[in-house]
C-alpha cells in the first residue's frame, strides 16, 4: 500500500510550481483570452516535462506522474486558477493512452517521448465532409499495398493541422463489414507527399481548423495502431478516457471570474449601473449552474476512484457545462459588444481593438455545443438511458 | 429499465416519509374534508416522532426527501427542522402546532405590518405555511424570538396542498423566548432553504420518472410519445437540470447549514431548474398536464411553491451579490 496522499500539500506544491515556473508572458496570453498555439503551449510543456510532470495522466513507466485521479483533478484545477495553459490534449490525452494500451513496443518507443516532451505535435483526423455526428460513416480509404497503405480521401475540421507534425487518422480498410467495423487507426506524418492542408475561415476570425486532403498518401503498415479493422474500438477507448474531461469545471469558473471583473471595469460609470446589475444577476445564475457542475464533477472523480460506474454523469457534465460556458461568454459579449463588435477586423494600418478577444471567444465558444458529441447527440444518449431504449 | 432517481439520503426514514406522503396525497385528492385529512396525517407524523429528529441533518434530509417524493402535503422542513432549531431548549413548546413568521413574511398592507407595542403584537401577515389548525406562532421581530397564541386566523391550502394561513394580531400578548435572535434566525432560514431544496430535488426526480412512464404509455400517431425525439430531448434537459440541482443540494448538505453560500446557490438554482422541470412536465403531459388528477403534476406544483419558501430567487441573488460586492 502506498502512503495516503496529502491532497492539500499537493495542491500547494502545484500552485507554487505554477506561479513560479509558468512564464508571465504565457500566463498573460491565457488571462487575456488570446488564441493558444504551439508557440505558447510548447515552452510550457517543456517546463512541465523537465519537472517530471509532462504527462499527469500516464503511468510512470512511460514517463507519466503516476498520480491518482484526484491529484490529476487538483492539477487541472490549480493550472486553471493560475492562468496556466491547459496542456495540449491531442497527444497527451487522446493518442498517448491509446498507444500505451494498444500500440506495439516500437510505437511506444517511437511516439511517446515526442508527445511527452512536446517535440511532436499531433492533430486528429476523424471528421469528414460526410461524417460528422455519424462518424462511423467515414469514407477515407486505406488500400494495402505490400508494407504500405495508400490513403485516399478528405478530412475536415482538423484543429491545429497547420502547426502539427502528425495526424492520427481513422480510415476505412474494408467496406464489407458493418460500418463500425473495417475502420483502422493510422498515424500519418503531415509532410507526406500527397497531403494538402487548407485553412477554414471560421466565424471567430482565428485560424483553428483545416481541411486535409489525402491524395494517394503512402503510409507504412507499421504506423497502424493495433489491429486492422479495430479502429472504432480504439476511438471509443479514447472517448472513454476523455469522459471525465467535463469534470474539470475550473477553467469555466476562472472565465466566470474574469467576466465578473470585466463587467466591473467596463460598466463602472453610474449611467451603466442598471446594465451592470442585470449582467451581474445573469452571471450569478451561471455561477450557480457551474457550482452544480463542479459538485457533479467531484462526484464523478470520487465514483471513478472507488470503481463505481459513472452512468450518465459525463454526458450531463458535457451538455450542462458547454451551455453554461456559452452563457458566460454571452454575458461578456453583452458587456463589451457595443464597443468592440464593430471593430472586429482592423482594415487600416493603425487600427487595433484591445479586448477584441472577448468577441472572438464568444464566437469561438459556439463550438462547445457542436464538437465532442453535440448537445443533440448527448441528449440522445441521455434519453436512451432514461427511457430504457 | 427506465429511470428511477437515487435519494440524496435514503433509508428507512426516507421510505416511511415517502409512503405516508403517497397515502396522504392520494387520500387528500379524494377527501371531502381536506382539513380533517391533513390533521390525521399530521397526528401520524407527530406520533412517529418526526418532530424529534433532534437536529440531525441527515435524518431531516431523509424525511424531507421522502416527503418530496411522496408529495406529502405537510410542512416537514418547517415543523421537523426549522422550528425545533429555533426553539432550542424550549422543545416543550413542540406539543403545540406552531407556524413561523420571519421578518420578510408577506403582507397585504405594508402599513399594517407586524409590530410590537408595549410587549403586545399587532398587525397582519399573509400566506404563512402552517401545520394543520395552527395553535401558536413563532415570530422573529425586532431581533427577538416571540411566542404567541394564534389570534385571528384565515386558513388556506397552497398550490401544493400544504396548509397555510393569514394571521392577524390585535394587541396579542407575547412571550419573549430569546433576544438577539437575528443571526440564528438566518441560520434557521438557511436550514429551511436546504431542506426545501432536498424535498424539491426528490419531487423533481419523481416528476421525471413519472413523466417518462407517461410518455412510454401514451400513444399518438400509432406510436408511444416516447419515440419522438422532441419529447425525449425535453426529458433529457429536465434530467440535466435535475442532476445539476441535485449536485448542489447534496454538496450543501455535506457542508452543513453554516455554509450559507452553498445553500443560497442551491436555492437560486431551485428557482431556475425547478420551474423548468415543472413546466416541462406539464407540457409533456399535454392536456393531462393541466389537471390536478396527475400525481406528477401535483408534484410539479410542489416544486413551483418551493421557490417561494425561505428566500426566493431575487432574495438569494441579492445576498450573494452583496457578498460579492463586499469582497470586491
Ligand atoms: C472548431 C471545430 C474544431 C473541430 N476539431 C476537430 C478535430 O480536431 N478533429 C476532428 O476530427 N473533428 C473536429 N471537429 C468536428 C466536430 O467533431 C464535428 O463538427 C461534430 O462531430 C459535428 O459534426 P458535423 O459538424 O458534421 O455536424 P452534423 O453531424 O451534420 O450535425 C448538424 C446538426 O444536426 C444535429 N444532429 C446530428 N445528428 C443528430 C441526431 N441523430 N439527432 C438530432 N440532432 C442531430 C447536430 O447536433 C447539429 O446540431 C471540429 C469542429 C469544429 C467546429
Amino acid at each position: 500500500m502506498a502512503a495516503p496522499v496529502d491532497y492539500e500539500a499537493f495542491r500547494a506544491e502545484v500552485r507554487d510550481f505554477a506561479m513560479s515556473r509558468c512564464p508571465p508572458e504565457i500566463r498573460a496570453v491565457v488571462a487575456t483570452y488570446r488564441k493558444l498555439s504551439r508557440k505558447i503551449w510548447y515552452p510550457w510543456q517543456k517546463i512541465l516535462f523537465e519537472h517530471g510532470w509532462g504527462a499527469p495522466g500516464w503511468p510512470k513507466q512511460y514517463g507519466g506522474t503516476g498520480w491518482d485521479l484526484k491529484q490529476r483533478h487538483i492539477f487541472d484545477e490549480v493550472m486553471a486558477e493560475c492562468d496556466c495553459p491547459p496542456q495540449y490534449h491531442h497527444g497527451l490525452r487522446h493518442l498517448g493512452p491509446v498507444i500505451i494500451e494498444f500500440g506495439s513496443e516500437e510505437q511506444k518507443q517511437r511516439f511517446l517521448p515526442g508527445i511527452l516532451n512536446g517535440t511532436d505535435w499531433w492533430c486528429q483526423g476523424y471528421s469528414e465532409p460526410g461524417a460528422g455526428s455519424d462518424l462511423a460513416s467515414l469514407r477515407t480509404t486505406a488500400r494495402r499495398e505490400g508494407d504500405e497503405y495508400v490513403v485516399e480521401g478528405q478530412k475536415t475540421w482538423t484543429s491545429h493541422a497547420q502547426e502539427s507534425d502528425w495526424m492520427y487518422t481513422l480510415v476505412r480498410t474494408s467496406k464489407e463489414a458493418k460500418k463500425q467495423q473495417g475502420i483502422s487507426l493510422l498515424l500519418i506524418p503531415l509532410n507526406s507527399p500527397g497531403i494538402t492542408i487548407r485553412p477554414i475561415r471560421t466565424i471567430d476570425g482565428w485560424h483553428h481548423v483545416n481541411e486535409v486532403f489525402l491524395d494517394q498518401v503512402r503510409v507504412p503498415v507499421a504506423n497502424r495502431v493495433g489491429e486492422e479493422g479495430q479502429g472504432w474500438t480504439y476511438g471509443k477507448f479514447l472517448l472513454e478516457r476523455e469522459r471525465l474531461g467535463g469534470a474539470n469545471v475550473a477553467p469555466a469558473m476562472k472565465n466566470l471570474e474574469r467576466t465578473r471583473a470585466l463587467i466591473e471595469r467596463e460598466l463602472a460609470s453610474p449611467a451603466q449601473a442598471p446594465k451592470r446589475a442585470s449582467l451581474e444577476e445573469r452571471l450569478l445564475l451561471a455561477e450557480a449552474e457551474l457550482r452544480g457542475a463542479q459538485a457533479l464533477g467531484q462526484e464523478a472523480v470520487a465514483a471513478t476512484m472507488e470503481g463505481r460506474p459513472l452512468g450518465l454523469l459525463p454526458s450531463v457534465l458535457k451538455l450542462g457545462t458547454s451551455v453554461t460556458a456559452q452563457h458566460v461568454s454571452e454575458i461578456a459579449l453583452d458587456a463589451v459588444g457595443e464597443r468592440l463588435a464593430p471593430r472586429f477586423r482592423p482594415t487600416s494600418a493603425n487600427a487595433e481593438a484591445p479586448g477584441i478577444e472577448w468577441v472572438q471567444n464568444y464566437l469561438y465558444g459556439r463550438v462547445r455545443t457542436i464538437y465532442g458529441g453535440s448537445s443533440e447527440v448527448q441528449k440522445n444518449v441521455i434519453a436512451k438511458q432514461l427511457f430504457g431504449s | 429499465m427506465s429511470f428511477t432517481p437515487t435519494p440524496i439520503v435514503g433509508g428507512d426514514a426516507f421510505e416511511q416519509a415517502c409512503a405516508i406522503g403517497l397515502e396522504a396525497d392520494r387520500e387528500l385528492a379524494l377527501s371531502a374534508d381536506p382539513a380533517a385529512t391533513l390533521r390525521k396525517y399530521w397526528d401520524e407524523i407527530v406520533a412517529q416522532g418526526w418532530l424529534e429528529a433532534e437536529g440531525e441533518l441527515a435524518d431531516l434530509a431523509a424525511l424531507a426527501g421522502g416527503a418530496g417524493r411522496g408529495g406529502l402535503p405537510l410542512p416537514v422542513a418547517l415543523s421537523c427542522g426549522v422550528i425545533p432549531f429555533l426553539l432550542g431548549r424550549r422543545r416543550d413548546l413542540l406539543e403545540h402546532r406552531i407556524a413561523l413568521i420571519l421578518p420578510e413574511a408577506a403582507v397585504d398592507d405594508p402599513a399594517d405590518a407586524l409590530r410590537l407595542e408595549g410587549g403586545r403584537l399587532t398587525g397582519a401577515v399573509v400566506g404563512i405555511e402552517t401545520p394543520p389548525d395552527p395553535t401558536h406562532v413563532l415570530v422573529v421581530l425586532d431581533d427577538a424570538l416571540l411566542f404567541a397564541p394564534v389570534d385571528g386566523v384565515t386558513r388556506y391550502q397552497r398550490i401544493d396542498a400544504k396548509p397555510a394561513a393569514d394571521f392577524r394580531f390585535n394587541g396579542t400578548p407575547v412571550e419573549v423566548l430569546e433576544s438577539g435572535i437575528t443571526a440564528r434566525a438566518e441560520q434557521a432560514r438557511d436550514l429551511g432553504a436546504l431542506l426545501t431544496c432536498i424535498e424539491a430535488v426528490s419531487a423533481a426526480g419523481a416528476v421525471i420518472e413519472q413523466t417518462i412512464a407517461y410518455l412510454l404509455n401514451r400513444v399518438q400517431f400509432g406510436v408511444p410519445l416516447a419515440t419522438h425525439q422532441a419529447l425525449r430531448h425535453r426529458v433529457a434537459e429536465m434530467y440535466v437540470e435535475y442532476e445539476n440541482l441535485r449536485g448542489l443540494a447534496a454538496q450543501a448538505l455535506r457542508h452543513g447549514s453554516e455554509e450559507w453560500r452553498d445553500i443560497a446557490f442551491a436555492k437560486l438554482r431551485l428557482g431556475e431548474a425547478g420551474r423548468f422541470i415543472a413546466q416541462a412536465a406539464i407540457q409533456c403531459h399535454g392536456g393531462m398536464g393541466m389537471t390536478e388528477d396527475v400525481a406528477a403534476i401535483r408534484l410539479a406544483r410542489r416544486i413551483m411553491m418551493a421557490e417561494f419558501e425561505y428566500g426566493d430567487r431575487s432574495f438569494q441573488m441579492r445576498r450573494l451579490l452583496d457578498a460579492h460586492r463586499a469582497a470586491a
